[in-house]
């Protein structure tokens, strides 16, 4: 009887499963109307935005009426640890993001423009041939013992990342550099050994106090102000660092720019970005970098502001110029060009200019992107303005001339299977990106679907970050969805295109580029003795001519920024460049 | 007994040794490379990159890194004594077979973890700084699972066939089924952001003061201490359920009941006791995972506790700190093995340990 019973109730659950046929309909239909009201709020708030980032570069923020409120202290969520918090020594952003508020700097970013601008330097002056810089210093600047911020402090920390007892990543900067004299405490003179027109940038980094540490720069890799800075000449002193949980730190009442209002700062790690909103919704944090999906339930909630900009980087797909069974150095040991062995399907740039024209990028930007996104057209990113090509279009969304390009190109669709073949070989590549970048997974598959619609045979696959960046620097790959971050203000980026960076194995020349007119261009563009803008705008100009038309990336979209942080904070004036700039200036709301 | 435990503990040596050997041929050949990793910036030139990797002695073969991490012991052709010696590590060159020898006083034997590459900490340190937010967060959620899971359990056996018997079983269904993510995602956003009641993630309130509020601590340890104490009440109710079935039908039961014993009395002083023997089995091996962290757990609720340091460690190639957290877990692993059998020894008079 028993198990009659069992067996009947199975069967009627079993039953009432199968019975759930007309609910999924009903379902369906809510999800839509779901969707269609998130699209909507999402457009009207970008051309909201777009406006916003325009009005703020013009309005001067005025104080307000009321003197603003002492204390509160400001939580940054991030999804990592700060490693080092050392300005010479570090390599991750995570650390960057705490040593910013730490040391001071000879010369900074403008938050809105990314131009060079005066800090601990108030001014310099270059030499006829470019190649000596003066710098003239502030004498008002302390550390937070008393010890003034002076040409010393300069000197003795970038003589330390030339030192062998230091390992810095950072060597490449003073090797550029043949000298560094200090005649008096607020005089610095550097002599450079070529003229590099993005090396003024490289004197920005964060400096040591020299009066802490030895002479001979033994005692700074082991030490352990690398993870407790006794002192300093930002606007927060540091208290103290729970690893992997957070980093605090406490108002500077000596900060030179004025004691800032809040109390402090403290840098909370939250790796996972759903628990990052949950906590900025909840109030436990105020501050976090929001993901696309992430940004209407961050409209929708009226506590909370978005800082929206264009940030320094770009996605893009890497097409590997040269044969991936056969990588090869782009010059030899004497720097003669060593001919490459061409791919046999990517090597022809008409294939390639083909891949630019089978995209539908408006629905790559709108559906991956969720609109977090725009066209680029070549390498330079309209924030860079003076360098910027507007003349040139990104290639549009135009099937036809796909076909006609690959036709004429050679690669027919003989057998009729859907793939197209040229001298028995089909047209198949492979395309690999990282896996758990949602964002790129999405874009992978969109793209291999789209190709695969004018007769091409693409296999994607979502692998392993570390293992995919060996394939992109080994050069064994065919096309790779991968992005660019931090790029900088400078339009240098001869990384990327120059001969002598395709090194299998290490170089970012990892597409095999090789072009001796924009080798020509790039060294000549950052070489210009004074770097008047007047005499390197036309020069990057034409290099982004010749980069839109070989086609060596695929420029799928430049990356939009989203900052959302609490509204009950002001004094709030974030640019593209920095969101901290006047920190010292931010207060509770009243 | 003691003749027991030594034979076990010289077994374990063979077995740590071999666990060494594969995890760590194991974790050198997975693709990837941490100064690449470390190092991924344009600007930063092949020479830099050649430098870092040799003072790392990730540039040598295998097995020489094999012999380097065990002992301390650095071999390099040629004579490269002033390259490497410093105050802590003395080199000698043996021309004979051009080779340089030096010791840096480290290595595993020497019970020296090494170093991390990414944060320049020594491994130990980086380990044992996770330690006391570990076994708070496991220890917290196994002691719930516990109190929950055992009484569930037996009343579950004791009342066979009836409603609440079917709910117990069919939430410890759902409880071992539900993956941890969505439910600890699904808390947050419920106790945290819509009713505000708890706090969303972390230790404890980030404050500029250092000072330890209990109330704090408590509330932040709530829900990561729930989501471990679903999947244990879900295994525990289960196995309590089963041994107390097997223990209720036996002779000494029946005395007990025929005796006229109360209920509770019969069921938590005499069935209980026996069905918690083959706990003991089970015992061992958890108090091993209380210090191994739940990762997916200590990533949401941004928990500062092992599992997450192993996998971060994993995803930035910092070898150091993957073979130490591997040899750390291996040797509890055997320790609560070894345990959980002599504690069943103890229990149980019929068992006797050979």
């Amino acid at each position: 009887m028993k198990k009659f019973l069992y067996a009947i109730s199975l069967m009627v659950l079993g039953g009432l499963a199968a019975c759930s046929g007309p609910t999924p309909e009903s379902i369906t239909e809510v999800v839509k109307e779901t969707v269609v009201v998130e699209k909507e709020v999402r457009e009207t708030v970008i051309v909201e935005v777009e406006k916003e980032v325009v009005t703020e570069k013009e309005v001067v923020v005025t104080a307000t009426t009321a003197p603003p409120q002492q204390g509160g202290v400001f939580i940054e969520a991030s999804s990592t640890d700060a490693s080092l918090l050392n300005p010479i020594i570090y390599s991750d952003a995570a650390s960057f993001d705490v040593i910013q508020h730490i040391f001071p700097a000879l010369i900074n970013q403008d938050p809105f423009t990314g131009e060079v601008i005066p800090d601990l330097a108030e001014s310099w002056e270059t030499s006829e041939d470019g190649l000596v810089w003066t710098f003239h210093l502030r004498d008002d600047i302390t550390w937070s013992d008393g010890d003034p911020v002076d040409a010393q402090d300069f000197k003795f920390s970038y003589e330390a990342i030339a030192s062998d007892n230091v390992d810095s990543p950072r060597k490449y900067i003073t090797d550029g550099i043949a000298g560094i004299e200090t005649p008096d405490p607020q005089t610095i003179v550097v002599t450079f050994n070529e003229v590099r027109c993005d090396g003024l940038l490289n004197l920005g980094l964060g400096l040591l106090p020299s009066h802490l540490y030895g002479d001979d720069y033994s005692d700074i890799m082991e030490s352990s102000y690398n993870e407790a800075p006794p002192v300093s000449a930002g606007p927060f002193l540091f208290k103290s660092w729970t690893r992997d949980d957070n980093v605090v730190l406490e108002r500077n009442p000596e900060y030179w720019k004025g004691a800032p209002y809040l109390e402090g700062w403290i840098y909370k790690v939250v790796p996972d970005p759903g628990a990052r909103l949950g906590q900025l919704q909840s109030g436990e944090v105020d501050l976090i970098e929001a993901q696309p999906e992430q940004l209407t339930t961050i409209e929708l909630d009226s506590n909370l502001e978005l800082f929206k900009y264009k940030d320094d980087g770009y996605s893009y797909i890497a097409l590997n110029l040269a044969n991936p069974e056969n990588p090869q150095p782009g010059q030899d040991e004497e720097g003669n060009l060593v001919e490459q062995d061409p791919h046999p399907i990517l090597g022809d740039v008409n294939v390639r200019k083909a891949i630019a024209h089978s995209l539908d990028y408006d629905a790559i930007i709108s559906k991956v992107y969720l609109g977090q996104g725009y066209r680029l057209a070549a390498n330079v990113l309209p924030a860079i303005e003076w360098a910027y090509n507007t003349d040139l279009q990104p290639y549009p969304y135009d099937l036809e001339t796909a076909a006609r390009l690959l036709e004429e190109a050679g690669w027919v669709d003989s057998d009729g299977d859907g793939v197209r073949e040229k001298d028995g070989t089909p047209l198949s590549l492979n395309l690999a990106t990282n896996a758990g970048n949602t964002v790129r997974e999405d874009l992978g598959v969109l793209v291999q679907d789209q190709l695969n619609s004018i007769g091409f045979d693409i296999t994607f696959e979502a692998i392993e970050f570390g293992t995919l960046i060996e394939e992109l620097d080994n050069q064994t790959f065919d096309m790779i969805i991968i992005g660019w971050t931090g790029l900088g203000p400078d339009p240098n980026d001869d990384a990327f295109w120059h001969t002598q960076f395709d090194v299998p194995g290490s170089g970012f020349n990892a597409v095999s580029y090789h072009n001796p007119e924009i080798d020509q261009l790039l060294e000549e563009g950052v070489s210009v003795p004074d770097c008047s803008i007047e005499k390197r705008t036309p020069i990057y100009k034409k290099i982004q001519e010749i980069i839109h038309a070989d086609v060596p990336y695929i420029f799928v979209s430049g990356t939009v920024g989203n900052t959302a942080y609490n509204g009950k904070w002001q004094g709030i004036n974030p640019g593209p460049w920095a969101f901290y700039h006047n920190v010292e200036q931010f207060s509770l709301a009243q | 007994m003691s003749r027991y435990i030594i034979r076990r503990l010289l077994q374990a040596i063979p077995t740590l040794i071999g666990v060494s050997l594969i995890s760590f041929f194991l974790v050198k050949s997975a693709p990837g490379d941490p100064v690449l990793a470390m190092t991924y910036d344009p600007k930063i030139s092949q020479a830099t990159r050649e430098t870092l990797r040799r003072q790392l002695g990730l540039d040598q073969p295998l097995p020489v890194q094999y012999v380097r991490w065990l002992t301390g012991l650095v071999m390099r052709p040629g004579d490269a004594t002033a390259e490497f010696s410093d105050e802590d590590t003395g080199c000698s060159y043996v021309s004979l077979l051009n080779y340089t020898f030096c010791n840096s006083g480290g290595g595993v034997l020497r019970a020296n973890l090494g170093t991390s590459i990414t944060t320049k900490q020594p491994v130990w340190d980086r380990i044992a700084e996770r330690i006391p937010a570990t076994l708070e967060l496991t220890t917290t959620g196994l002691i719930i699972g516990l109190l929950l899971g055992i009484p569930l359990g037996v009343l579950s056996a004791v009342r066979q066939g009836s409603l609440f018997d079917n709910l117990v079983r069919f939430f410890a269904v759902v409880g071992n089924a539900v993956p941890a993510f969505w439910l600890a995602l699904l808390l947050i956003f419920l106790f945290g952001v819509y009713l505000n009641w708890l706090p969303a993630g972390g230790r404890r309130t980030v404050s500029l003061s250092d000072e330890f509020d209990l109330v704090d601590r408590l509330r932040h340890i709530t829900l990561p201490a729930m989501v471990l104490a679903v999947g244990w009440v879900a295994v525990l109710s289960r196995f309590m359920r089963a041994e107390t079935l097997e223990v209720l039908h036996t002779d000494y039961i029946r005395t007990a009941k025929a005796k006229g014993l109360l209920p509770i009395q019969v069921w938590f002083i005499h069935a209980t006791r026996n069905a918690l023997i083959p706990l003991a089995t089970i015992l061992g091996p958890a108090i091993t995972g209380l210090l191994a962290g739940a990762v997916i757990t200590e990533t949401i609720f941004a928990w500062p506790g092992m599992g997450r340091l192993t996998f971060d460690a994993a995803i930035q190639r910092d070898y150091p700190v993957v073979l130490g957290t591997v040899m750390i877990a291996s040797v509890l692993v055997i320790l609560g093995n070894l345990f959980s059998d002599i504690l069943y020894g103890l229990i149980d008079p019929r068992v006797r340990l050979l």
